[in-house]
Order: C-alpha cells, then sequence, then structure tokens
C-alpha cells in the first residue's frame, strides 16, 4: 500500500489511542482527588507533565494555574493550540482520516467523524459542564467502538494492519507514560516504606489503565508499587501492558514482513526485537534496581527509537532506496543514461503529527 | 383530491413568468413526465417533507459529503446544499441529449489529436490558427505526443442549459478535470433513501455503473497492455476543495489515491512509493491542473507534481487521464466554433445548439459588447466557479464600466452571451416550494467508446432571482432524473 496511507493509518490510531487514555486520566484524576490527602500541588501537574505540556501550559496558562482542577481538564481537553489536548487529538485523526478515506471502511470513518462532529457540538459544551465523567466516558468508549467497528468492517489486510500496529506501539508508550505520572507526583518508589497516599495513587494508575479489576485477577498481587509496575509492564495477557503490546507489534511485523517477497532487512524488526528481548530478560528486580523512572524512560525512547525505523522501513522510506529498487527490480527496459536529474522537493501534504 | 387539510408541497407554486419551468406548463398542469412525481410528492405534507430534507443534511454531514471553502482551517467543510426535488428529464428527450453530447465529444476529441497534431482545422481556416495557439491552455510542449488510443476527453463534463423555449443547449464544455459526479452518484443514493416509494415508482434510469465504465475506460487506455493495470486518482490534497470527489472515486473505482509526493518517476517509468517498496503505475486519473503536473516540464514551484511524469509520459509508459492540454478545447473562447468543428471532422450537423457567443477578440463583436454591456453576460475565458463574470442586467453602472475597461485591455481574455433566462425548478426554501434556475452537467466517459451517465449533476441557484448556481456562489444541487421508456 502506498506509504502515505500507511502513516496515516498508524497516525490515526496513535492518536484515537492519546484520546482515550487521556480522557481516562482526567477523569480517574478527578474521582482521585475525592479519596487522597495530597497536598494540591500533587493532583494535577503530573498530567500536564506527562502529557509533555507543562512548558506551553506555564507560557500559556501560567504557573499558578497547573494545579487548578479546572484550569488543567480545560486546557487538556478544549486548548487547540495545545497539541497534546483531546481536542487537537480528535482533530488529527479524524484529518488523517479524511486523508484516507478511500482506504477505509464507511462505518469506520463515519465513526471517527461522529467523535469529532460530537467534540464540536455545543451540546457536549454543555455536557462538559454539567456531568463531567459522562463526557469523559463517552470520549473513552467512542475510541474503543472505533476499533471494534473496524475490525468488523475492513479487510484484515495492509491498512488494518497499520491501524494496529499505531495502536500498539502508542499503548506501549502511553502505558509507560501512566506508570510514571507517579514518579512525577511522589518520587521514585521505595517499596518498604508505602503510606496510604501511594496505595491511593498506585489505585489511580490503575484504572487510568482499565486495570484495576484485571489487577486484582492476579491473586499474588497486592498493591504495592512493585506489584502495579510488574503489572503494567511485564503481564502478557492485560491488553495495555508494555511487554503485551510489544508482542502484538511483533504479530503485526511478522505478517507484514511475510507479504513481501524481498529479503531487505528491517530495522523496525531489529529495534523491537532487541528491545522486547531485554524486557522479556528481567523482572521486576531488575527493574527496581535499575529504578521504575530510568526504566519507563527507557521504555518511552526505545518506543520512539521504533517509530523512527517504522517511518523508514514501511512509512517514509527514503527516496533513493526507493529509486535504487525501481532501477534493479524486474525492469528490463530502464536506460540509466535516460535517468532524470533527481529532485528532492516533494510536497508534503500530509496531516501534522507529532510524537 | 387531498383527504385532508394540510397544505399540499406545490400548493401556491409559481413558475416564473417569462422562464421555461421544469415541472409545471402556462397553465400550472405539470408536463406529462412529471406528472406522476408531482402526484407522489404531494402525498406527503410539508411537514414530513422537511423532516426528510433535515435527515438528508446531517446524513450528508455525518458521512463527510462535503467540500471545503478555500483558505479556511477544517472547520470550513461545508455540506453542497442538495434539494429533494428531482429534476426530471424524460428519457425520449434525453435521448437526443446523449447523441448530442457523444457527437459534441468526438468533434472535440478530433479537434485536440489534430491541435497536438497536423492542425488541418488551423491549416484550413475554420478555427483562427491565433486563438488555438494563442490559448493559455494549450501546451505546446505536447505537440506531436499522441495519449494512448488517441483518447484526450476521457472525462467530459458539458454544462446544459434550457432556454425560454424550453430546448437543451450547451453553456460550456469542460474537458479538464470536471468535477461533481460523486455528488450525482451520493444525492442518488440519499433519494433512494428518503423518496423509497416515490422513487421505486418512478422508474429512473439509474446511474450507479459510472464508477465501473470509469474503470473500464482507465483500463482501455492502460499501456501495460493485456496485464491488470495499476490505477491510481492524483490528487492536490487533503486542502482541495474536491478532495471529498477524489477520495470517492478512488474508492469506487476501487483504486488508490495518491498525492504527487506518493509517485516517483525511474527511467521514464512512474512508481508508486509503497510499504513494500516501489510499485509501477500505468494510468494515473489525475485532478491536479496541467501546469502543476510536473515541475520539470511546467511550473517549476509546483509542490503537487511528479518531476519526470511528461517524459514518461511522452514515452507512452503511463496514461494521464484527462490527457495534457485539453484545456485548448474547452477555452471559452473556442467555444463559438464547436458548431463548425462538428460539421469539419464528423460532416454532421450539430445536434446540440449552443448559446450565441460574442467572442471580444473580433472587432465587431467587441463594439457590440462594449455597446451593449448591460444586456450581456460577459465571461473572461479561462476562469471557472462563476467568477470573472458580469450579468449585465443585475450589475452596477460601476461593475459594468469596470468589465468594458477590462474587455478593452484584454480582449482576447473575454467574451460576451445574451443572458438566457436559465430553467426553473421547484425547490424548497425556508418560504415554501418556489422556482429556482437550474442548469445541468452530464458526465460523458470515454474509453474505447463514450457512454453518458443518464442524467447528471443538475445545479440550482438557491437564492431568488439568482442565475448563478455555481457551489462557491451559494448554488446546491438535486438529484436528475431520466424517467420513461426511451424511443426504440
Amino acid at each position: 500500500m502506498i506509504s502515505r496511507v500507511a502513516d496515516s493509518c498508524f497516525w490515526l490510531t496513535r492518536y484515537l489511542e492519546r484520546v482515550d487514555t487521556l480522557a481516562r486520566l482526567l477523569e480517574v484524576n478527578r474521582s482521585f482527588q475525592l479519596d487522597a490527602e495530597m497536598s494540591s500541588g500533587d493532583r494535577w501537574r503530573p498530567l500536564v507533565v506527562v502529557s509533555g505540556s507543562e512548558e506551553l501550559f506555564l507560557e500559556r496558562v501560567g504557573a499558578e494555574q497547573i494545579d487548578d482542577a479546572e484550569a488543567v481538564q480545560a486546557y487538556l481537553v478544549w486548548d487547540e493550540e495545545e497539541p497534546s489536548s483531546i481536542v487537537s487529538s480528535v482533530r488529527w485523526a479524524r484529518e488523517n482520516a479524511r486523508t484516507i478515506r478511500e482506504t477505509m471502511s464507511v462505518e469506520t470513518w463515519e465513526s471517527v467523524n461522529d467523535v469529532w462532529l460530537w467534540l464540536r457540538d455545543r451540546a457536549t459544551r454543555r455536557l462538559y459542564d454539567r456531568d463531567r465523567d459522562a463526557f469523559y466516558d463517552h470520549l473513552c468508549k467512542q475510541c474503543m467502538l472505533f476499533h471494534g467497528i473496524c475490525y468488523s468492517t475492513m479487510l484484515h489486510e495492509d491498512p488494518f494492519l497499520f491501524m494496529k500496529l499505531g495502536r500498539a506501539v502508542e499503548r506501549a508508550g502511553q502505558t509507560a507514560r501512566i506508570l510514571d505520572v507517579k514518579h512525577h507526583a511522589l518520587g521514585d518508589t521505595a517499596a518498604d516504606r508505602e503510606t496510604t497516599v501511594d496505595a491511593a495513587q498506585w489505585l489511580a494508575i490503575l484504572r487510568s489503565c482499565s486495570a484495576f479489576e484485571p489487577f486484582f485477577k492476579r491473586s499474588a498481587h497486592v498493591l504495592t508499587g512493585q506489584a502495579v509496575a510488574r503489572f503494567l509492564i511485564f503481564d502478557r495477557t492485560f491488553p495495555r501492558s508494555v511487554l503485551h503490546n510489544l508482542d502484538r507489534a511483533r504479530g503485526l511485523l511478522l505478517r507484514l514482513q511475510a507479504e513481501e517477497n524481498s529479503s531487505r532487512r528491517h530495522r523496525s524488526w531489529e529495534v523491537l526485537e532487541r528491545v522486547r528481548g531485554q524486557l522479556l530478560q528481567m523482572d521486576i528486580e531488575d527493574v527496581l534496581d535499575w529504578g521504575i523512572h530510568r526504566t519507563l524512560t527507557w521504555i518511552v525512547d526505545s518506543n520512539s527509537e521504533l517509530c523512527d525505523a517504522l517511518h523508514e522501513d514501511y512509512l517514509d522510506p527514503p527516496i533513493e532506496a526507493l529509486r535504487f529498487a525501481a532501477r534493479t527490480a524486474g525492469n528490463p527496459s530502464f536506460h540509466p543514461l535516460l535517468a532524470t536529474p533527481v529532485d528532492e522537493s516533494s510536497g508534503s501534504g500530509q496531516a501534522q503529527r507529532q510524537g | 383530491m387531498s383527504l385532508s387539510n394540510t397544505p399540499r408541497l406545490f400548493e401556491g407554486y409559481e413558475p416564473l413568468p417569462g422562464t421555461f419551468d421544469e415541472f409545471f406548463g402556462p397553465d400550472g398542469k405539470p408536463h406529462p413526465p412529471v406528472e406522476q412525481v408531482v402526484r407522489l410528492l404531494n402525498e406527503l405534507d410539508p411537514q414530513a417533507f422537511r423532516q426528510r430534507q433535515k435527515l438528508a443534511d446531517t446524513t450528508f454531514l455525518r458521512s463527510g459529503v462535503t467540500f471545503s471553502v478555500y483558505g479556511k482551517s477544517t472547520d470550513t467543510e461545508r455540506i453542497f446544499p442538495f434539494d429533494l426535488i428531482p429534476r426530471i428529464v424524460s428519457a425520449t428527450e434525453w435521448h437526443d441529449v446523449e447523441r448530442g453530447l457523444v457527437q459534441r465529444i468526438r468533434a472535440l476529441n478530433l479537434f485536440l489529436n489534430d491541435v497536438y497534431g497536423e492542425q488541418r482545422i488551423l491549416a484550413e481556416g475554420v478555427v483562427p490558427e491565433h486563438m488555438v495557439l494563442g490559448s493559455k491552455a494549450y501546451q505546446p510542449k505536447m505537440h506531436g505526443i499522441t495519449p494512448p488510443k488517441g483518447v484526450y476527453v476521457h472525462i467530459a463534463g458539458v454544462d446544459l442549459i434550457r432556454g425560454d423555449d424550453g430546448r437543451f443547449m450547451v453553456l460550456e464544455d469542460n474537458v479538464r478535470t470536471p468535477s461533481g459526479v460523486s455528488y450525482v452518484l451520493e444525492n442518488r443514493m440519499m433519494m433512494k433513501k428518503v423518496f423509497a416509494n416515490v422513487f421505486r415508482e418512478s422508474r429512473v434510469a439509474p446511474v450507479e455503473m459510472y464508477p465501473t465504465r470509469l474503470r473500464e475506460a482507465m483500463a482501455a487506455v492502460s499501456p501495460g497492455g493485456g496485464s491488470e493495470p495499476h490505477s491510481v486518482v492524483l490528487t492536490p490534497g487533503p486542502f482541495n476543495s474536491a478532495y471529498f470527489e477524489h477520495s470517492f472515486l478512488a474508492r469506487r473505482v476501487g483504486c488508490e489515491l495518491v498525492q504527487g509526493s506518493d509517485l516517483f518517476v525511474e527511467g521514464d517509468r512512474v512508481f508508486a512509493k509503497t510499504t513494500t517498496g516501489p510499485s509501477p503505475v500505468h494510468v494515473i486519473y489525475r485532478r491536479v491542473d496541467d501546469d502543476f503536473l510536473d515541475p520539470q516540464w511546467f511550473r517549476s514551484d509546483s509542490m503537487l507534481g511528479v518531476p519526470g511524469l511528461v517524459r514518461a509520459y511522452a514515452k507512452g509508459n503511463v496514461a494521464i487521464v484527462n490527457a495534457i492540454g485539453n484545456g485548448v478545447a474547452d477555452d471559452k473562447a473556442i467555444y463559438p466554433y464547436v458548431p463548425d468543428m462538428i460539421r469539419f471532422y464528423l460532416s454532421e450537423e450539430p445536434i446540440l445548439e449552443q448559446v450565441r457567443t460574442y467572442i471580444c477578440e473580433r472587432e465587431a463583436d467587441r463594439r457590440y459588447v462594449i455597446e451593449h454591456i448591460e444586456e450581456l453576460v460577459v465571461k473572461a475565458v479561462n476562469e471557472a466557479g462563476g467568477y470573472g463574470m458580469l450579468v449585465g442586467p443585475k450589475a452596477s453602472q460601476r461593475e459594468c464600466a469596470d468589465f468594458r475597461a477590462r474587455v478593452a485591455a484584454d480582449p482576447r481574455n473575454y467574451i460576451a452571451q445574451p443572458l438566457i433566462e436559465l430553467s426553473a425548478c421547484p425547490t424548497s426554501s425556508r418560504d415554501g416550494v418556489g422556482p429556482r434556475r437550474v442548469d445541468l452537467r452530464p458526465f460523458i466517459v470515454t474509453g474505447d467508446s463514450s457512454w453518458v451517465l443518464p442524467g447528471g449533476l443538475t445545479r440550482v441557484a438557491l437564492v431568488k432571482g439568482s442565475y448563478v448556481v455555481n457551489s462557491s456562489q451559494g448554488g446546491g444541487s438535486k438529484d436528475t432524473w431520466v424517467v420513461g421508456e426511451p424511443p426504440a
């Protein structure tokens, strides 16, 4: 399939995953405030930090508001100039979808367009004011609905695979980031001296990953930072754990490679195998030795390395490699002397992306 | 006749004076082909009618059947206003229109072959040489390059209007990248959805085979020979106002939608950049204008095109649909010569009439135009979308003076026509159903032979009294129904 189209498939689901994650984080954080006895300074700032929005928030809203529940939510939901806000992510998800409408099923397109139209509706703004939980809840459900609709209405071939790949990669990174909220709220964990505030914080993290009940199905689990981190990083059956999503990404890359009839080298495969292999050899003791924050930072960085490699291999391959392949692959009438001068000025009408 | 007291949809409808009404004769009775539809629509009470209109609007918005307004952000996508009252043409009348369109496209295609080849028609003085070679749309670099099977005009949209006598005539030809067919198909789908019973009983000629005909035409001109061609639709990108249509066509034809940056040329062959490497491309249905197609040949600042594309085309390695340089055939100043082209190439009389046109470059015509500008419609020859146009009878003194000066300064760039009282069709508005002026754009697809989509896009000037049907200027659309049995 066309690389740019694959790129849009990949980014479409990444943006939707960001919407889902951020909506749940905000919803959980609101109710979390009711439970824990924390200084208010720890309540909202971490969300701004993990969204990567601290600098822009300070500049556009101001330091005095960074703990203010309403100010932070208004900013992270509605601010159109904040690239990580929900409204921005929905806009870019929808823009990517609009660009590749011919690739998606009608139902899939409509489900993205619906979220966008819903968010632009004045009635939604009133819902946000009146029943915040219902607002966040609707967003999360719409994102999940999207995946269900994809699954049931699209051909399970390349566009679908790239959508799933985008979601897996984004989820692995998001779970690592959410786990890191704790670090930004309370500093690195020390398993032997956890307080009730810690426990409440861990509970909130589980709920932010829809992991509350799944976590307690693991009978040995008591609510400690160590157990939560182990679950969210290593549990291969939990659909939002880091390792589960790397497993998925691996399966998807294998399928994509199987369809190719060349034996070219894929850097993305190498990066993924390295990171995944390393995680498989680690256990939670190693993570604690190394430091949770450090481990999570490594996961997030490896994740962006993987994304770069995916761009190089599939989504935006370098033109020189393509030209070389075009010259060499079954093209008998090619005369090198006729080659036109290389022109690198290729326009980019692509939807913006960041991450 | 009516069982209840609610007002009927067409109650109190008054046709415009001096204008052909698409539904009702001067005696207030519906034309025979329209009778049944009028009866069926009259069975709906206006309340139910309004509900269906609302349903249609929200469905279009939800499914993103929109066009974007230039220079604005994503928020300014609009639905193309759609009026639920169909426009109706009898199959008998359509039969002649169809023959006339095929004849016209044959002639225009021969004209393009000639202009970029022998130039017989210029040598014999049927069309003045300087008008053709001096046209902004003439591409001298295309001279001597023959597209596969000699087809230049694969897709044409010919704008037809009816004057006060009700006869169809050609207003202009569009043989570059005519748009609008996606709305024909979407409108039809909508009518089936909201007016299932009216539709079922009216025996309307289907339009749904358009994508298949287009695919066949594209395959017919593929240089790949017998093997399955790799076809793509080339779009300027999602910011183009017709992006919805580009995406729609790719989806329905079953090919990929690409932007210029998705393609590259190596060894005079065109390839697409895919996730598994380069993939050869054989047919490009481009919705990018000539000047932007290839920065090596045309505008070097173009970011939309593919460097080297024209070389690949010239070598016969790729088919470009429509061909490059077609604009010389639909130049508004060439239009007056089309009847002569038909006589010249086909030795036939034109089946379709066209509008009397003054060519401002001719001195006598120019003098007439300048003296009578208040009675005329003046058009810049290379503008579309209702821009660069003066409707004399509706314009102010100042606007007329301005156009007089423009015509005097650059006569080659202007033509003028008498104001035609475009026919009107009952159309719903806030104040009930009233007459609004319409035109019709049928689509003609040509591969091995020509095929005409039954009906076409009816555009309607939604503003009361307006003559301008363009979507960018307050126009909407209607479904067009060809009804009844065609003559044997």
